[in-house]
């Protein structure tokens, strides 16, 4: 993981904020940070403040601040681009969440136990704020997490080249020391699981169990050992990096697609070793969804950008993966998501050497999601949820995040738990005893 | 350093090759430095503070500390150091050094007696060593020895008389150091005159206390926790120092030439003091900041800035404002006027309509949706306030701008 941010850099990076009236950089974030505060705040020597500014705001400020691609949410919209390159507001903002943990200043108050329980299934960054609110507004939350820690995708399937276990585990202790239960290890499933809980007296249910199936590519020669999921093979360099590392180091990978998860699995090859990373892509690198930093990260570290070019079939030798059959693309029409559709150039087949492909063509919600009776599914297998609260079709039953949504932003995770957090609050009000 | 015009100009009777000088202080505590000072274009030296050596001599340690403001370093920086606690010969066999290599810089000598006799010794001997010149130090506000340094300066008999004691027995040109923790700097001017001054030095540094330990609550720099009011120089005091030696330069009954100190960094900072009537400058935290370097900038902008103003010499320019600087009730205010917009430039931050609302006459609303500010101009004070926050200069977005007969702006009362 990148280092952050000095207390000198950082000063350094707050003087060029133009401390703005109506700060254009604290409009449109989802998880509703206010940059124009904080900022405010570090630059008048207001530390403290301005980490109780991103935390009560934030739970997972600090996770946020490092994965969030600032320069298209706030940075995007910083006024200083008038006269200079935009303040680093993510690293301002890790800055801040590091010096409180360096100084020990734990900016969100623990406050006495209300005794009404509640239960967040899914550790995920939607599970966790939800669970971080809850436990602020007095309530006695326990979160249910099917993996070995908290974290979700945060954990297994961000790299953490990316995003460091230390960083995670002192931001997910923050919460814990809130009064929040983990109870890791214990998958939440089954028809009746959900009615069960609220029998076992949780007076209401945070679904957040995100979106964790990955998408595949279906080509002939799918089935080889050596072509994996993205999803997977993020998990494995988080768990059981050795063993991945021998069956990458010193091979020809080719990771297919273009988002975020592409460029991570791109450049966890490269980081084991591989000895070329080759990221095949359908469209042009404009129209790759993934962020320009990790795009251009990938570039500098010298992976090989096949664009225009989709692979038709794996090949294989002694029934080991031995090439890809790839077919050049030219850009037609727009299709319905505004992107130029590709079309396969006929004649331009060609066939090229790769030893382990990963496929990261996206995520799907798994169709657990809703097997919980009372849960209504949408398509992709997203659980129905009202935008503004959370609620679903089960009684006292709320629901966030990617699980939700399908695959999306950290913050966009954080700002479901927030609304469903005070959408249950506001619920159990009156069953609150003082 | 590729200075074109002659930047020569006489002072008290004595040639400098150009009017920048190290004043006297750590940048000038040995040949050796001064020497390198020389070679990158100082036209003299004020030599660090000799004493007799009769009493001795330490340094508190540490022995300073800045006011650094938003970023920006040294802004000001505050010392307790005392004078040179170099062996009183050695000091003079420096003086001695710096005369044979370089001939054509000038040495002032800056002494500063514990006594009558010390201060008649310290003339003689500092003259015999080859000073061009004398500065005597009546302003040092931090020294450890009783009774002397701004002590002297504060009481102005004793300018007087220890002045008039070094006058009597060398034949140099004398400087009376001054310091500004005075009502009327003119006073001990006045006094220094009286004892036979050729010349005032001025300021030295201002009494202050640059901060407070927020955990020890000792002044800074702690010595050990304690802290004393003391020297306060750097970019900061600049303003104090203009205005001292203006007070001086306008002085109908002073009338005597005078070096500028206080806060110089740049040629900027230098052609200011000569033209409120300095004919020499002197730089310590500037230096202390960035190294002797910046010599080469001062001298090179100070050329410049006379070619473009036709000045052939320094000495043409030496006083131009002091005309300029009157009491407030010569201003004429029938003339006013309002801050004038280029929004063409404007990126939209709205620090004018904050500060505007909360410090000037609430004429600036903000249109929200083009993230501008929108001037009612009946409105606007004209105390431009909002010209001082706006982040788009050089040049700058918002002007100052007359307007002939304009009405009086008088915020109504609060209801």
């Amino acid at each position: 993981m990148e280092k952050g941010f000095t207390m000198g850099q950082a000063m350094a990076e707050a003087q060029r904020c133009l401390l703005c009236h109506e700060p254009p950089c604290s409009v449109g974030c989802p998880a509703s940070t206010d940059p124009g505060r904080f900022i405010r705040q570090m630059r008048m020597l207001n530390l403290k403040g301005a980490a109780r500014t991103i935390k009560r705001n934030n739970p997972l400020g600090g996770v946020c601040a490092v994965l969030c691609p600032d320069c298209d949410l706030c940075g995007g919209k910083c006024t200083v681009m008038g006269l200079d390159r935009p303040v680093e507001i993510g690293k301002i903002q890790r800055f801040l969440v590091e010096h409180a943990w360096e100084i020990g200043f734990a900016p969100q108050d623990a406050v006495r136990s209300n005794r009404v329980k509640v239960a967040v299934v899914g550790a995920g960054p939607s599970g966790l704020t939800a669970a971080a609110e809850l436990a602020r507004a007095g309530f006695c939350v326990t979160v249910f997490e099917r993996m070995a820690k908290p974290g979700g995708m945060l954990r297994y399937a961000i790299p953490a080249h990316r995003l460091s276990e230390q960083f995670l585990d002192r931001e997910v202790e923050e919460i814990r020391a809130l009064g929040v239960t983990f109870e890791c290890g214990r998958a939440v499933t089954g028809p009746d699981a959900l009615q069960a809980l609220l029998a076992d007296g949780y007076r209401a249910v945070y679904l957040a169990t995100g979106a964790w199936k990955a998408q595949r590519m279906r080509l002939p020669g799918s089935d080889l050992p050596d072509v994996v999921d993205a999803l997977g093979f993020l998990k494995e360099a988080r768990e059981q990096p050795s063993k991945l590392r021998k069956r990458v180091k010193g091979r020809n990978v080719a990771v297919v697609g273009g988002g975020d998860t592409a460029m991570d699995a791109a450049m966890t090859a490269s980081l084991m070793s591989a000895a070329d990373v080759s990221v095949v892509y359908r469209r042009s690198f404009l129209e790759m969804p993934g962020s320009q930093v990790e795009k251009m990260a990938a570039l500098r570290k010298g992976i090989h950008f096949l664009m225009l070019t989709q692979p038709m079939e794996y090949l294989s030798a002694g029934g080991k993966l031995s090439g890809m059959r790839l077919v050049r693309d030219r850009l037609g029409a727009a299709d319905a998501t505004g992107r130029r559709k590709p079309e396969p150039i006929p004649g331009s087949e060609h066939t090229v050497p790769v030893d382990f492909v990963v496929e990261a063509v996206g995520f799907l919600c798994e169709s657990a999601s809703g097997q919980f009776k009372g849960i209504e599914v949408l398509e992709g297998n997203r659980v129905k949820a009202d935008g503004l609260t959370g609620e679903t079709g089960a009684a006292r039953v709320f629901a966030g995040g990617d699980a939700v949504r399908g695959p999306s932003l950290v913050s966009h995770a954080v700002c479901d738990g927030k609304k469903a957090a005070a959408a249950i609050r506001k619920m159990l009000q009156g069953e609150v005893t003082p | 350093m590729s200075a074109r015009r002659d930047l020569g100009i006489d002072f008290c009777g004595v040639h400098f090759v150009n009017p920048v000088m190290l004043s006297s202080s750590p940048v000038s505590n040995t040949g050796e430095m001064i020497g390198r000072a020389f070679d990158a274009g100082f036209g003299g030296v004020a030599y660090k503070t000799i004493g007799m050596g009769n009493i001795k001599i330490v340094h508190p340690f540490p022995r300073m500390a800045t006011y650094d403001v938003d970023g920006k370093k040294v802004v000001g920086l505050q010392n307790v150091e005392q004078i040179s606690d170099r062996p009183f010969d050695d000091n003079l066999a420096d003086i001695r050094f710096l005369k044979k290599r370089w001939p054509d810089r000038i040495v002032i000598a800056s002494i500063m007696g514990f006594s009558n006799d010390e201060w008649r010794e310290l003339a003689i001997a500092c003259q015999d060593a080859g000073a061009d010149m004398l500065e005597l130090n009546f302003s040092c506000p931090h020294m450890t020895v009783e009774g002397s340094g701004m002590k002297v300066g504060q009481a102005f008999d004793l300018v007087e008389k220890f002045t008039a004691t070094v006058k009597k027995v060398v034949k140099i040109p004398v400087l009376a150091k001054m310091t500004p923790n005075v009502t009327d700097i003119n006073e001990p001017a006045l006094s220094a005159k009286r004892g036979g001054a050729d010349g005032i030095a001025a300021i030295n540094t201002v009494s202050g206390l640059v901060g407070i330990g927020l955990d020890d609550f000792v002044p800074r720099p702690n010595i050990f926790g304690k802290g004393a009011m003391s020297g306060y120089s750097g970019p900061a005091v600049k303003p104090i120092g203009l205005r001292c030696v203006a007070q001086m330069a306008g002085s109908p009954d002073l009338k005597l030439p005078i070096s500028g100190i206080g806060g110089i960094e740049t040629w900027v900072d230098t052609v200011e003091y000569l033209l409120v009537g300095a004919s020499t400058v002197q730089i310590t935290t500037g230096v202390i900041h960035y190294g002797y370097r910046i010599v080469e900038d001062i001298l090179e902008g100070m050329s410049d800035f006379m070619e473009q103003h036709g000045f052939a010499r320094v000495a043409d320019f030496v006083g131009k404002a002091v005309p300029n600087v009157v009491h407030t009730d010569q201003f004429d205010l029938k003339r006013q006027g309002i801050a004038s917009y280029d929004l063409d430039r404007c990126v939209g931050c709205g620090q004018c309509h904050v500060v505007c609302h909360d410090a000037g006459g609430q004429c600036l609303s903000w249109d929200s949706a083009n993230r501008r500010p929108v001037m009612d101009e009946k409105r606007c004070l004209g105390c431009l306030i909002c010209s001082f926050v706006c982040p788009v200069n050089h040049p700058s977005l918002i002007t100052a701008r007359e307007v002939p007969g304009k009405a009086e702006v008088r915020p109504p009362a609060s209801r």
